[in-house]
C-alpha cells in the first residue's frame, strides 16, 4: 500500500485521539468544492448540472480556509467542478499545505501540465494530484465523453511526476467495466510512476445523464473480486486495504456518511458527498442536526441500498483499522503480503 | 403535479394542484432557475438550493439569477413557485455523445464490397 508513513501516522493518531475524546462522529477528509464549473461533462457525473450564475460563482479562499478549520479533518480533498479552473487554486493549496493538511487535488488533468509549467504549485508531501482516470484510453475517453482526454491526463501525470509531485489516480467504475482491461490499466498507471491508485464504484446520481450503468452491490463484488484478486506486486493503492476488501465482498461495513463531509457555496451538504438533501450553515449544525439514522444500508433508505462509494465506506474501513485489533491485523496482513 | 422532466415551464396553483411543502421540495430538487412569488406580489428569480422545514420558521434559500445571495425567504411569505428556467439536468449530452460515437464507428467501417 502506498500511503506515506507520515500521512498514515497523522491519520492514525487523529482517529485514536477522537476516540479517546469520546467523539462518536468525526470527519476524516473534508471534500471542499470551491466551484462547480468543469471543462468536461462526464456521463456519470451529477455534480455540474446548475444554472449559469451558479457555475460562474466560486468560494473565496477565506471561505475555504474557514471551512477547513471548522471541520478539523486532517485531509482535504478538492474536487469540484474542475479545481484547476478555480482562479485561486495555487493560493488555496499553499495555505492548506502551510496548515499541514494532506491535500488531494482531484483533477481531470486537462490543465495540469499548463499549471505546472506556470509554477502554480510547489511539490510537498502534503500535496497529491489525484488524477481522474476511469480506465484504458478507450474506456476513459468514453467515460468522460471526449476523445483525447486520456492522453492529456497522461501528459499531465508525466509532467507532475517529473517535477517531483505526489500523483495518484482515482477511477470510478460502472457496469460494463472489464476486469482484464482494468488490470492492464493498473499496469499502465504504475508504469507512469504514480504513487498509488484509488478505485470506487460509481454512485447513481439522480442528476447524472447516464442512468443505466451504475453497479449494483453483487455485481460490484464480482467485478472488484475479478479485478483485484491476485494483485500484482507492483500495484499500489492509495486507500485502505480493508476498503478494497469491502469492495470485493470480503469485509462488511456500514456507511459512515459524516466521515467525508462536503462544503461548497451552498454550505455543508447533508448527509454526504453524493446525496444533496439540504445544507447546514455550520459544520456543527451539520453534525448535530442531520438525521444520520436515515442513511446507510441498514436504514433501509433506497438511495443508500447499493451504494459502496469510498466517501461513505472508506472512513468505515479506516476507523475499523485503527479501533479494533482484528481491523489492525487484517490491514497489516494485507499491507505486508500485498494480498487482498 | 408533473414528473420532474416536465417541470420546466410549470406554473402551479398552491392549494388546487399542489401543497406549498410539495412545491418547495420539487423546486429544491430542480436543477434550473425558479421564480418565487411572494404574497406581497414581489418575486425573485434564481436557483433555490436549500430549504429547511425542521425549524420554527421554515425557509428556502436562493441565489438570484445574477448569483447574488444567499437570500432567505420564509415559507409563510411564498404564494407560489414557477419553474421558469431551463432544467440543466434534463440535457442529453450523454445521449448526444453516444450518437456521435456510433456515427463515427459506422463511418470508419469500410462499406462491404458488392457481390
Amino acid at each position: 500500500m502506498s500511503v506515506p508513513f507520515s500521512q498514515m501516522w497523522t491519520v492514525a493518531s487523529y482517529v485514536v485521539t477522537q476516540r479517546l475524546r469520546g467523539r462518536r462522529r468525526y470527519p476524516l477528509v473534508l471534500q471542499l468544492e470551491p466551484l462547480f464549473r468543469c471543462n468536461l461533462a462526464c456521463a456519470g457525473c451529477g455534480k455540474i448540472q446548475y444554472p449559469a450564475q451558479i457555475l460562474r460563482k466560486h468560494l473565496a479562499v477565506e471561505q475555504c480556509l474557514a471551512a477547513v478549520e471548522e471541520c478539523g479533518a486532517p485531509m482535504v480533498a478538492i474536487p469540484g467542478g474542475e479545481p484547476l479552473m478555480y482562479p485561486e487554486i495555487g493560493r488555496l493549496v499553499r495555505e492548506l499545505v502551510a496548515r499541514k493538511r494532506y491535500v488531494y487535488l482531484c483533477t481531470n488533468a486537462i490543465l495540469l501540465k499548463e499549471k505546472l509549467q506556470e509554477d502554480v504549485f510547489v511539490p510537498s508531501k502534503f500535496l497529491s494530484f489525484s488524477v481522474h482516470m476511469d480506465g484504458v484510453r478507450e474506456d476513459h475517453d468514453e467515460a468522460v465523453c471526449r476523445d483525447g482526454v486520456f492522453d492529456q491526463a497522461v501528459e499531465g501525470i508525466r509532467e507532475a511526476v517529473r517535477r517531483g509531485f505526489r500523483v495518484t489516480t482515482n477511477s470510478t467504475l460502472f457496469d460494463g467495466a472489464d476486469p482484464l482491461r482494468m488490470r492492464r490499466f493498473f499496469d499502465e498507471m504504475m508504469a507512469l510512476g504514480v504513487e498509488g491508485m484509488m478505485v470506487s464504484p460509481g454512485y447513481s446520481y439522480s442528476k447524472a445523464p447516464d442512468q443505466e450503468h451504475f453497479l449494483r452491490r453483487q455485481r460490484a463484488h464480482e467485478l472488484f473480486s475479478q479485478m483485484l484478486s491476485s494483485p500484482k506486486r507492483q500495484w499500489r493503492f492509495n486507500q485502505s486495504p480493508l476498503f478494497l476488501q469491502f469492495l470485493m465482498g470480503k469485509q462488511d461495513f456500514e456507511c459512515t456518511p459524516w466521515g467525508i463531509p462536503t462544503y461548497n457555496m451552498f454550505g455543508w451538504q447533508r448527509p454526504c458527498y453524493l446525496l444533496q438533501e439540504g445544507y447546514a450553515k455550520t459544520f456543527a449544525e451539520l453534525m448535530e442536526t442531520t438525521k444520520w439514522d436515515h442513511y446507510g444500508r441498514r436504514s433501509g433508505n433506497d438511495k443508500c441500498r447499493d451504494c459502496m462509494v469510498h466517501c461513505g465506506y472508506e472512513p468505515s474501513a479506516v476507523n475499523h483499522t485503527f479501533t479494533s485489533w482484528r481491523g489492525l491485523r487484517d490491514a497489516a496482513v494485507a499491507t505486508l503480503t500485498g494480498r487482498l | 403535479m408533473p414528473k420532474e422532466a416536465a417541470l420546466e415551464g410549470f406554473t402551479p396553483q398552491i392549494g388546487t394542484e399542489v401543497t406549498l411543502e410539495q412545491l418547495v421540495e420539487r423546486a429544491f430538487d430542480y436543477r434550473g432557475n425558479v421564480t418565487v412569488i411572494r404574497r406581497d406580489g414581489s418575486s425573485v428569480e434564481g436557483y433555490l438550493f436549500n430549504r429547511n422545514r425542521d425549524v420554527a420558521d421554515p425557509f428556502v434559500e436562493m441565489f438570484d439569477k445574477d448569483g447574488h445571495g444567499p437570500l432567505t425567504i420564509l415559507y409563510g411569505d411564498i404564494r407560489t413557485i414557477r419553474f421558469t428556467g431551463k432544467d440543466t439536468a434534463a440535457g442529453n449530452s450523454y445521449a448526444a455523445w453516444l450518437r456521435a460515437k456510433e456515427a463515427a464507428k459506422k463511418a470508419s467501417v469500410p462499406p462491404a464490397a458488392d457481390a
